[in-house]
């Protein structure tokens, strides 16, 4: 029963995200194509300076790129390949774009995904540990250090941490080494300052949501029940007050998730020389290199709405009161 | 190849030249004197990275030097000019008409596939890619002269298989330069795409540098876009092979965001080699692992004067802008702003070209001309100035009504936001009032420094004109221009009235023809050129078409362990005979 009208959700949440996706996709490219930029832009300056004919030059790298023909045109081509699996080429780049990402994806989502669990695994222990002993000393300290969490800017603590940690104290590499083999010690460690500083923000937040959500929690009835029928304190916080909590911290965690996947992130890889999508799809919209951005935001929309359907699901799951049919 | 020999900086660092020269003693061992292959040498760079290895397309500078790793040009010079032969077997023969250019390069240059680079490849390179209409070279305009009023090329003619000529119709006396610079494509495989530059902007051979052979020190082995990109020693590179050079296995430029995390990696140990900020300097002089070295460069800043239609109406009067350059302290931006990093200057030739001269030069901003109650009167005696009852003058519109100025600048560079502030206080001291708008360069760019006529459907450009006007109103703009030393004619474009980058909208008929001489027959006797750069010089340094504030040293930070580095304006020349000690 459950399965078949979740089944149905699903299939009709699909269906929309890829309109939702075609319409996002379509707009963006409107939007890059019909702004007053063009990709010959960045070579202005250079050409002037060497005494070209701008004029001539730049209408011939327009015809070379294809972006002097009608924007309907171009869209219909864009289209019909994208469907085809062709991606286009990326001329701020020079390569294919889908070899592009294919290349560049990975620095990007091992960056969110190790910060994300950092920051919700010791968040929530520390938001629960908070919200337990409220108003004692420790409560107060995390309270405190959550404030500045939030208030320290990404960039600064990025470069503090390096001039620290890498520095003065030799422990780290300055920048992340691309090098290093994805599967080993060696590239967690590179991974630990990007981590607690793309983290540390995140981390700061999750201790106040979830010190919030379990102090909602703790004043309830059912709360006072559990501990009346003899209920271990470990059980009472566990299994029943934090269960409780865990739905509205987990549509902010995911949240935060698929919002970081490609702008949160961009400072932290700009510090720690971290070639991931944000710095890529960042420097194509300055090259006005529209085939990198098109793609990039298809990307970062069907990441969204995946992230979306899966906190539907697992609403779903921690209340079984929740139904969508 | 073309580099890219004249352009505007953000923040002025002269970058290192990389070419080679084969002057290092033999050994049977393959080493020469302390000098044995290891180690991988780390430059880090924080301007962004290339756009492209297939160089024909490329427009920006890091995209040739990330190429010449690979790929070595016809010739290069030392720190003195001395011309140093990298492909040419002996230097260019120019006929005494100065019409015609016999170029013969060595016989042992190879492509990968073992054939032999012929004057054939460099031909074709020339005329069915560079001149082609398919593939439309940006640069292609410095193979181009006005004939009888039209734009033709030149024309390149195989002789032998190592021997080509160019036969131009007009002379130009700095056209060699621009051969010095070239850098061929294989014939072999640009025939399978020629006339499709689709295929061509895509071809794996050109994107990867599967060709170059034996033509450069090093051969490509990756690129991770915005993040690294990596060459290995060519144990085959034709200038190395006697003496074992290149002596690094790898050379890596490794891209930084920030120029701090650059900084913080040179001193970590984590990279060999980056360009120092002037702040940092001194710290990183102290430093016992770090060998910094101070070179000049062919950088300098400027304060332009907006003399087009939307500026102040007195930036067009020739003695205004003198005054205003009288009231801004040079020796204050060197020593203070740039803590001594730079040099004051007067004309747009630096004193390490060998155009230099100073005979004549008006130093406005030093000595006695740096001299404000001198600059109040000369503007009072142009009608802008009221004077007080004390005798001091307050400088105003014409009207009476105080004289308001914009100051456009970019964001991002510390040292000239502070020589834009140091202007407004001087400025203030006259009773001028500077508004400082401080923008990203693009926005700069765009908004102060592009312009064309109004109400008409005009692209924007950097000069449309002597109609054309930005699309915001400015007075004082502060930016960066470079000087080619060997051939400062490049500059017309800056300060000739049709100029690609006389965004000021400066215009001297003197100036234009001066431009032009340098680059006729009479200037192919040398004398007679000096004298013309050194009239060029006098004159702008009298007419202020902008304020020639400083000339920049740049430092170069090292880990102390790389020796062979021979200092200098163009100190990478003999990079492939730099070694780990």
């Amino acid at each position: 029963m459950r399965k078949s009208w979740l089944r149905d959700y699903i299939i009709r949440r699909l269906f929309y995200s890829i309109i939702i996706a075609w319409g996002i996709l379509t707009v963006t490219f409107i939007l890059v194509r019909v702004g007053p930029s063009s990709p010959a832009d960045r070579y202005l300056a250079n050409l002037a300076a060497s005494g070209q004919d701008v004029t001539q030059v730049i209408a011939a790298i327009e015809a070379r790129y294809g972006v002097d023909r009608p924007i309907w045109e171009q869209y219909t081509d864009y289209m019909t390949n994208l469907f085809r699996g062709n991606w286009g080429w990326s001329f701020s780049t020079s390569m294919p774009v889908i070899e592009l990402i294919k290349k560049h994806w990975i620095y990007s989502f091992q960056l969110i995904l190790l910060s994300s669990l950092f920051a919700a695994f010791l968040g929530i222990l520390i938001g629960i540990y908070s919200a337990v002993k409220q108003y004692t000393k420790a409560d107060y300290t995390f309270t405190f250090l959550s404030f500045i969490g939030i208030s320290i800017p990404n960039f600064w603590l990025g470069v503090m941490l390096i001039l620290i940690f890498s520095v003065k104290l030799g422990l780290f590499k300055t920048y992340y080494d691309t090098t290093l083999p994805l599967f080993s010690i060696e590239n967690l460690k590179a991974l630990v300052l990007p981590v607690i500083t793309l983290g540390t923000g995140m981390l700061a937040a999750y201790v106040r949501y979830t010190r919030s959500a379990m102090l909602d929690n703790l004043r309830k009835v059912f709360v006072t029940t559990a501990r009346a029928k003899g209920l271990p304190e470990r059980i009472v916080i566990g299994k029943h007050v934090f269960r409780n909590a865990l739905l509205p911290l987990v549509t902010i965690i995911l949240f935060d998730l698929g919002s970081i996947v490609f702008g949160g992130a961009y400072l932290t890889e700009i510090v720690f020389g971290i070639p991931g999508l944000g710095q890529i799809s960042f420097k194509a919209i300055f090259a006005n290199d529209y085939p990198v951005v098109v793609a990039v935001t298809l990307i970062g929309t069907l990441v969204v709405l995946l992230v979306n359907l899966v906190t539907d699901i697992i609403y779903t799951y921690l209340d079984p009161r929740i139904r969508y049919d | 190849m073309r580099k890219l020999l004249v352009f505007i900086v953000l923040v002025l660092a002269s970058s290192i030249t990389l070419a080679g020269c084969a002057k290092s003693e033999v050994s049977d061992t393959g080493t020469t004197g302390m000098a044995t292959v290891k180690g991988i040498f780390i430059e880090g760079q924080s301007g962004g990275d290339a756009e492209t290895l297939n160089w024909i397309l490329a427009a920006d500078a890091t995209s040739f030097s990330y190429v010449g790793h690979t790929l070595d040009s016809l010739a290069t010079y030392d720190n003195e000019f001395n011309i140093q032969l990298r492909c040419l077997a002996k230097d260019v023969e120019v006929s005494p008409d100065g019409l015609v250019y016999t170029i013969t390069i060595r016989d042992d240059l190879k492509w990968s596939n073992g054939s032999p680079v012929t004057a054939e490849d460099y031909v074709y390179t020339l005329k069915n890619l560079m001149f082609s209409d398919w593939l439309n070279y940006p640069y292609k305009g410095d193979w181009q002269e006005e004939v009888n009023g039209e734009t033709v090329f030149v024309t390149p003619e195989v002789v032998d298989a190592t021997t080509f000529t160019i036969t131009r119709q007009t002379v130009d006396p700095e056209f060699v330069y621009t051969i010095y610079d070239l850098t061929p494509y294989p014939k072999y495989i640009a025939v399978n795409y020629e006339g499709d530059v689709e295929a061509f902007t895509q071809a794996p051979e050109f994107n990867n540098l599967t060709y170059t052979g034996n033509l450069g020190p090093y051969r490509f082995k990756e690129w991770i876009r915005n993040d690294r990109f990596v060459v290995e020693r060519n144990p085959d590179y034709y200038l190395g092979k006697d003496v074992g050079a290149p002596y690094f296995e790898q050379y890596v430029i490794k891209i930084f965001g920030t120029s701090a995390t650059r900084q913080a990696a040179l001193e970590a140990g984590d990279i060999t080699y980056t360009g120092i900020e002037p702040e940092q300097a001194n710290k990183f002089r102290n430093l016992p692992h770090i060998k910094v070295y101070t070179v000049p460069t062919r950088g300098y800043t400027l304060l332009a004067y907006n003399q087009r239609a939307n500026g102040w109406e007195g930036l067009k009067d020739k003695t205004v802008r003198q005054a205003l350059s009288m009231a801004i302290n040079k020796q204050t931006i060197s020593q203070a702003i740039l803590l001594g990093f730079a040099e004051p200057a007067f004309s747009f030739i630096p004193q390490t070209s060998p155009w230099f001269t100073d005979e004549g030069l008006v130093q406005y901003g030093v000595g006695s001309l740096y001299d404000k109650k001198k600059a109040a009167e000369l503007l009072y005696h142009k009608g802008y100035g009221i004077k007080k009852e004390d005798e001091t003058i307050k400088v105003t519109n014409k009207d009476g009504s105080p004289l308001h100025l914009i100051l456009a600048v970019n964001t991002g560079s510390k040292p000239a936001e502070d020589i834009a502030f140091l202007v407004r206080k001087e400025l203030l001291e006259l009773g001028i009032e500077v508004e400082i708008k401080l923008m990203p360069w693009e926005t700069l760019l765009r908004q102060y420094v592009m312009n064309k006529v109004p109400n008409t459907d005009q692209e924007p450009r950097y000069n449309n004109g002597p109609e054309a006007v930005s699309r915001e109103p400015w007075d004082l703009l502060v930016i960066g221009f470079n000087t080619d030393l060997l051939q400062p004619s490049g500059s017309y474009v800056f300060f000739a009235s049709h100029g690609g980058l006389n965004f000021m909208g400066y215009s001297n008929p003197e100036v234009d023809e001066l431009f032009k001489r340098a680059k006729s027959k009479e200037a192919l006797d040398k004398e007679a050129r000096r004298q013309i750069y050194a009239e060029l010089s006098r004159l702008l340094s009298q007419e202020q078409p902008v304020n020639f504030l400083v000339f920049h040293r740049a430092n170069h930070g090292f880990q102390k362990n790389v020796k062979g580095i021979e200092p200098g304006i163009n100190m990478g020349y003999n990079y492939h005979l730099w070694y780990f000690e």
